[in-house]
């Protein structure tokens, strides 16, 4: 395990060294891992250090003005650009075709962004499973080789490589930075349109960050799951007020796991998936019914995309 | 335990870093290595054991099948390491009738060595379509599923043993076990 009191002065100078006088820029989205990486740099150079949140209309509820709050002593930069998101993804289906559009979207609007703040160096939270899933194809991460290969910077700057993701949190419990940083759950890089099934919607991604808003609300404190989140699924029939109503199916998946890696449905009280299902569906007149997902990982993923 | 060095092999498995960090975290020197790592570069290492991961496919496996023929050192193959080290000495794989996903009961029927602490049944967790269908010539059967017949194997003289499923992932009952027990394998050898 990382020794948090000699791993943070370490990389502290390790990012002075590298980045001598130069200025420094990260994509922060509020994860631990660029979380981390942001406050290492931040101590290491200061000032030099130009942190940019690309709000992509795909966060989840409150997340931007919860993320300018956590980092307004570091002079973040917020780029609002959902409209571009929205729009590179209308037509899209394909779970993959979605990711490299969203990946895409998001080089573009950083490249801009960094091109007018004259960086030299990048700074990336890829941690070591990252660099291990892209060289093995099983995942495209965006922060593996997405970034720098459009883009010329003096050095990319990885300080917590070599770290899993259990030992970041314990380097962000020592940093300091609020629980809700520590603690957080993972978000997947594309956010919430891989919790909508099928093409990415306004109407779709409103409905997919109110139930994940309620389904977090619910099961976060009180049952404490590695992961928990509610996708929109399809559409189905259903029956509100005498009136038989054509509505979107929302899944509702709670997991425990020690890595992500495998993952068990959590088992549910009866009482607690009533009450999900009668809150969804009565605070969001657009949906249907809701299902609870049981499967494990393996053979399911976590996400449904 | 002394510290040894172990390589692990990388078959591209998704799992394949767990098997570095669960090694590492049993205060080992360990390593993650490409399967077309040259044989002559693996011995320069000076490895005291090799651990072949899990794969996505057998066109991938690189040099899995040289090393497990030619490196004298105690081997693991975990997933689709252990149907290499099948393959490699004449043994056969074909698809299981049903896949083994996530929860599986194990009924060891030999603990050697490498299952030591694990019997009678062990909850493990899987990942797989394909399987061992038959055991090559002389190789010992250790264990076995109601999903599939040849969960784990060891060669007859050599220290090289394979598992179906994978110790590597925290939900896998006596994961760590089975990796100190091959740890100990190692340092006797």
């Amino acid at each position: 395990m990382v020794k948090p009191e000699k791993f943070i002065p370490k990389a502290v100078e390790k990012i002075s060294k590298e980045i001598k006088d130069g200025r420094a820029i990260i994509a922060l989205s509020g994860g631990v891992d660029s979380s981390v990486c942001a406050e290492l740099a931040h101590r290491a150079i200061g000032g030099r250090l130009q942190p940019i949140y690309i709000d992509t209309g795909l966060m989840r509820k409150g997340e931007t003005e919860r993320i300018k709050h956590i980092f307004s002593h570091m002079n973040l930069d917020i780029v609002y650009a959902k409209d571009r998101f929205l729009a590179a993804l209308k037509g899209i289906t394909d779970p993959e075709e979605k990711r490299k559009a969203i990946g895409e979207t998001f080089i573009r609007v950083f490249e801009e962004e960094a091109r007018k703040l004259e960086a030299d160096y990048l700074i990336q939270g890829t941690i070591y499973p990252d660099r291990i899933e892209s060289e093995g194809g099983i995942k495209s991460h965006h922060n593996v080789g997405g970034l720098p290969s459009v883009m010329d910077f003096k050095k990319i700057v990885e300080p917590i490589e070599d770290l899993y993701k259990d030992e970041v949190r314990e380097v962000a419990w020592a940093l300091k930075l609020p629980d809700e940083i520590c603690e957080r759950m993972p978000f997947p890089g594309p956010g919430l349109a891989v919790r909508i099934l099928g093409e990415v919607t306004e109407e779709k991604l409103e409905v997919a960050r109110e139930a994940n808003s309620i389904v977090e609300e619910e099961l976060l404190d009180r049952f404490c799951p590695w992961q928990t989140f509610a996708a929109v699924i399809g559409k189905g029939t259903g029956v509100k007020g005498d009136i038989r109503a054509y509505g979107w199916i929302i899944a509702v998946r709670a997991v425990g796991s020690r890595d992500g890696m495998t993952a068990e449905a959590l088992e549910l009280p009866w009482d607690v998936l009533k009450k999900l299902e009668s809150r969804i569906t009565s605070e969001i007149p657009k949906v249907a019914r809701v299902v609870y997902d049981i499967t494990p990982k393996p053979p399911a993923t976590i996400e449904f995309e | 335990m002394k510290e040894l060095k172990i390589l692990v092999v990388n078959n591209y498995g998704q799992f394949c870093h767990l098997i570095h960090r669960a090694v590492r975290d049993l205060d080992m020197d360990t390593k993650i290595i490409p399967n077309t790592t040259p044989i002559e570069d693996i011995l320069a290492e000076e490895p005291d054991g090799l651990i072949l991961s899990g794969g996505p496919e057998m066109d991938r496996a690189g040099l899995c099948f040289d090393y497990v023929r030619e490196i004298d050192l105690p081997i693991l193959g975990i997933c689709l390491g252990h149907q290499a080290i099948a393959l490699a000495y004449g043994g056969h794989v074909h698809s299981g009738k049903k896949g083994g996903y996530a929860e599986v009961e194990v009924e060891v029927l030999e603990e050697d060595d490498i299952l030591r602490g694990l019997g009678p049944k062990a909850t493990v967790w899987a990942s797989h379509a394909d399987e061992v269908a038959i055991l090559p010539e002389g190789f010992i059967h250790l264990a076995r599923s109601d999903i599939c017949e040849i969960e784990a194997m060891r060669h007859p003289t050599k220290p090289i043993y394979g598992v179906q499923w994978h110790p590597e992932v925290s939900h896998t009952e006596k994961g760590e076990e089975l990796l100190t027990n091959f740890l100990e394998i190692c340092e006797k050898y």
